[in-house]
């Protein structure tokens, strides 16, 4: 049996000559699997989880009953205002949409780029994109006014052959956001599917054996099986590479499509791509830090992989401020006033406070991230994920209102102010995010047992000196 | 795939240096740069403009080339960086072209001394009168601009020595520090390299049409330099393999990697130039669409539309296979489309500036090609000289001689 430590191994220190440990503390298969199951088969949760689930769940119903007002008042419950007819709704939306790029990032990008380290998080990414893509979904879907036809968002035939403006980057969005939470669902479930199946191995009751065994899909890891499993997720980190880049471009075009200064500059694709990443890779450490603590995971998830997350942060920050400072380059180099004056007054304007909160959340922030010590220490990492995700909510802000409330006439120059219904449908968001993460660990295996088993050093037979004592399952010591 | 452990051993049984035939190299670019930039003069004085055809397309080929030679230096810290054990048996030879910068800089001279015949920003007076230049003459004035360069180019040598000379000082003694201390280097190399390439492809290209801006702009090239360059080092390394060099180092797992690095960023490069069109296109300002529409009428559509086929779609469907990537002459070929493609892309970006009215293909653009290729090849020839032609005690050379391609 491997040996649960809750303190921390320090696998940071390096060395050209070898690779990090990814998973430590002397485990083998069978301690992988009972750990990580082990947390989905204890008879009853813990009590704090009791306790979280009922906050987040009460904000979720909040945020709920606020929809419900919006719906049966009209959105003149938010504080939208003429010139600033987007407020909250969209910054929201694509805070959430950005949240979600990192699941896609890590189990598409990073297993193409070869990076192992990601086994011990993908899992938990993707899960995160999904419940992010879900609260994204919400928020155009009740920006439209009258709810009841949100269904006219999409192409489909019907009897007043009305359709939807195809040159819409809305539309687009519909699209794009579509496919991606489709193609993230899918290769969520798809990798799920081998553990599943070990769920439904070790189920003692018949609900847990039925319920597991029936997404599992009969898998009963045949070679066949494997095979066809490699070869579908090799596919599908194909497929939704592109996707990585094409969904918060489509958010992205959004703004940069239209002649608003400051939101119609040629940057925008991949300048909201980085951030997305930026943001969702804040997110995910965000979540897994309490999460490897409570749930003993610090083997699983080392400091190793916190730092290399942090390592992503930091450049992935350093590019979004790249982006900053390319545009205010060219709102200068341009010369077109409308434009230098939307950037002016972004830094010096009524909204100031707004943006310099951006700035020192993006792109200073994460430039500790240069010392190791504040990179491997959990607890600054915790704090400046958490400012980094401030900082892109705030980047959304500013992009959408600062260049709203100064259009290019000033008698209709205006203040925007969020309601307590903006706030509350927001911060009730938070609260079905986390319930939904709280029900996956509850539920479903948070590490993909299967893959990281396939970077632990028993799967490298030819190194014998990086076997442990015994075999893969520790049962039997040479 | 069966796998057998390969150890450092198996670098005895190939030649790891160029065995003096750098010399031959050095003395067949010199040829070529001798001929090749005298028959351009000539031709040059033949167009009868005043030697602005000559011009323009010294300054097509002079960012062709620097396109090469910048994507080296990307890479280089990019692998520091990240840690790379797949690429440290081909990384000397990235090296190698990183370090024809200054060469580069030597061929940045003659048009710097020419801005005139290429850059309507040389006329003070056409910038000050008009509303949207005036407030960037000085910006845009030939002095400043030719500080920019000098800076650009000290600060580029100085990043490609320094990562050649840590590496070559490794192949003496075999101490690990040197690749701590370029791997602590790697990071701020990236961030001043990101910053200078962008700043110098809008001063070289995008002020053709001081005018024109595009935060894209920076990208767009970045997209170029990429792709064109994993296809220069798929032709070096196999230049070398064939003729007796680093056999059964570099293997076709490393090849396959060339190959998904061209095929992504052959999208990638599709991906930044339909944003950047799309967006012009859609928002239809002025003073931007301008520079699109010169490229859409008097015959201009047509290279826009050999760049949409033959730089995304052909070889998008073409690299897109496992088996293409896997097959070196198959691999070579699509190399040399894309380094083709890449000429015409930059053509496509400088050109129309020439001549609006009309595609101007002329043979000059060739010859300097051949010419100023001719010192890219001579500063190529010196820097490989007789030294070794892989990081031979690079910490993980062993784990990259085992590579595989899952």
């Amino acid at each position: 049996m491997g040996i649960l430590l809750t303190k921390e191994i320090d696998n940071t220190v390096h060395d050209p000559t070898r690779p990090h440990e990814l998973i430590t503390g002397g485990q083998t298969f069978t301690s992988v699997t009972d750990h990580i199951c082990g947390i989905v088969e204890r008879p009853g949760a813990p009590k704090a989880w009791w306790i979280s689930i009922g906050i987040t769940a009460s904000l979720a119903a909040v945020m709920f009953a606020m929809i419900a007002y919006l719906i049966f008042t009209g959105v003149g419950v938010w504080g939208l205002n003429n010139p600033v007819g987007w407020g909250w709704a969209i910054v929201n939306f694509v805070f959430w949409v950005g949240i979600g790029h990192a699941g896609t990032l890590i189990s598409a990008i990073l297993f193409l780029l070869r990076q192992k380290w990601r086994t011990s998080i993908n899992r938990f990414a993707e899960a995160m994109t999904i419940f992010a893509v879900i609260c994204a979904g919400i928020f155009p879907g009740i920006h439209v006014g009258r709810v009841w036809v949100v269904w006219w968002l999409f192409p489909l035939p019907n009897y007043q052959a009305m359709w939807p403006n195809f040159r819409s980057p809305l539309l687009w969005d519909v699209f794009a956001v579509g496919t991606y939470a489709t193609v993230s669902l899918l290769f969520w479930y798809t990798g799920m599917v081998p553990d599943l199946a070990t769920l439904r191995d070790r189920a003692t009751s018949k609900v847990r054996k039925i319920a597991y065994g029936f997404f599992a899909l009969g898998w009963r890891g045949s070679n066949r099986h494997w095979h066809r499993y490699e070869k579908a997720y090799l596919l599908l980190a194909g497929l939704a590479t592109p996707l990585v880049l094409s969904v918060h471009s489509v958010v992205s075009f959004d703004f940069a499509t239209a002649q608003v200064p400051g939101w119609h500059t040629t940057i925008f694709p991949p300048y909201f791509v980085a951030g997305a990443i930026f943001s969702g890779f804040a997110m995910v450490m965000t979540c897994l830090i309490p999460a490897r603590r409570v749930f003993n995971l610090q083997n699983f998830i080392t400091l190793y992989h916190l730092e290399t997350m942090a390592k992503i942060i930091l450049a992935t920050g350093t590019m979004v401020g790249y982006a900053y400072a390319t545009e205010f380059f060219i709102a200068w180099y341009g010369g077109n006033p409308a434009e230098q004056f939307a950037f002016v007054n972004r830094a010096f304007g009524p909204y100031a406070w707004a943006y310099w909160t951006m700035v020192s959340c993006n792109v200073i922030s994460p430039q500790f991230f240069w010392f190791k010590k504040i990179r491997t220490n959990p607890w600054s990492l915790l704090v400046i994920t958490i400012f980094v995700n401030i900082g892109m909510w705030f980047e959304r802000f500013v992009i959408t209102v600062t260049s709203l409330s100064r259009d290019f006439l000033p008698s209709s120059w205006g203040y925007y102010q969020p309601t307590i219904v903006d706030i509350l449908t927001f911060v009730g968001s938070f609260g079905l995010f986390f319930t939904l993460v709280l029900l996956f660990v509850r539920f479903l295996p948070m590490i993909a047992m299967a893959e990281v088993k396939t970077v632990m050093p028993q799967q490298h037979w030819e190194n014998k000196t990086a076997r442990p004592v015994g075999d893969y399952h520790g049962t039997n010591p040479e | 795939m069966a796998h057998q452990h390969r150890d450092a051993s198996i670098l005895e049984r190939t030649r790891l240096t160029l065995d003096g035939a750098h010399k031959r190299i050095v003395v067949v670019g010199a040829v070529l740069a001798v001929a090749g930039l005298g028959a351009s003069w000539v031709l040059g004085q033949g167009e009868g403009d005043g030697m602005r055809h000559f011009w323009f397309a010294y300054l097509l080929n002079f960012m062709f080339l620097l396109s090469l030679s910048l994507g080296a230096l990307w890479f280089v810290p990019l692998q520091h960086l990240t840690r790379s054990e797949w690429s440290v048996v081909i990384r000397r030879i990235a090296e190698i072209v990183s370090g024809t910068i200054p060469a580069l800089g030597l061929l940045s001279i003659p048009l710097l001394l020419n801005l005139d015949h290429v850059y309507p920003w040389t006329d003070a007076a056409h910038m000050e009168h008009s509303p949207l230049l005036a407030h960037k003459a000085v910006f845009l004035s030939p002095k400043w601009f030719i500080v920019r360069v000098a800076v650009y180019f000290t600060i580029w040598t100085a990043l490609a020595t320094l990562f050649r000379r840590w590496s070559l000082k490794q192949d003496e003694s075999g101490d690990v520090a040197y690749t701590l201390r370029s791997e602590k280097l790697a990071g701020a190399a990236l961030i001043i390299y990101g910053l200078t390439q962008t700043l110098a492809g809008m001063d070289f290209m995008m002020s053709l049409d001081p005018v024109w801006f595009s935060t894209m702009f920076g990208v767009y090239w970045f997209a170029g330099i990429v792709v064109s360059f994993f296809s220069l080092m798929l032709l070096l390394t196999l230049g070398l393999q064939r003729s007796g060099r680093l056999e059964g180092l570099v293997t076709k797992e490393h090849y396959n990697d060339y190959g998904r690095a061209m095929f992504a960023f052959v999208f990638f490069w599709a991906y930044i130039a339909f944003s950047q069109w799309m967006l012009i296109w859609y928002a239809n300002i002025p003073e931007e669409t301008m520079w699109f529409l010169k490229r859409q009428e008097n015959g201009w559509s047509t290279v826009g539309y050999i760049l949409i086929f033959c730089h995304w779609l052909i070889p998008f469907a073409g690299l897109m296979s496992r088996f293409t990537k896997r097959r070196v002459p198959l691999m070579a070929f699509w190399a040399v489309w894309i380094l083709v493609m890449h000429w015409i892309d930059l053509f496509w970006l400088i050109m129309p500036e020439l001549s609006p009215g009309g595609v101007p293909l002329r043979p000059v653009d060739v010859t300097l090609l051949i010419g100023m290729s001719g010192v890219f090849i001579v500063a190529l020839g010196l820097l490989a000289g007789n030294r070794l032609l892989i990081a031979r005690r690079d910490p993980r050379l062993v784990d990259s001689l085992n590579f595989e391609n899952y």
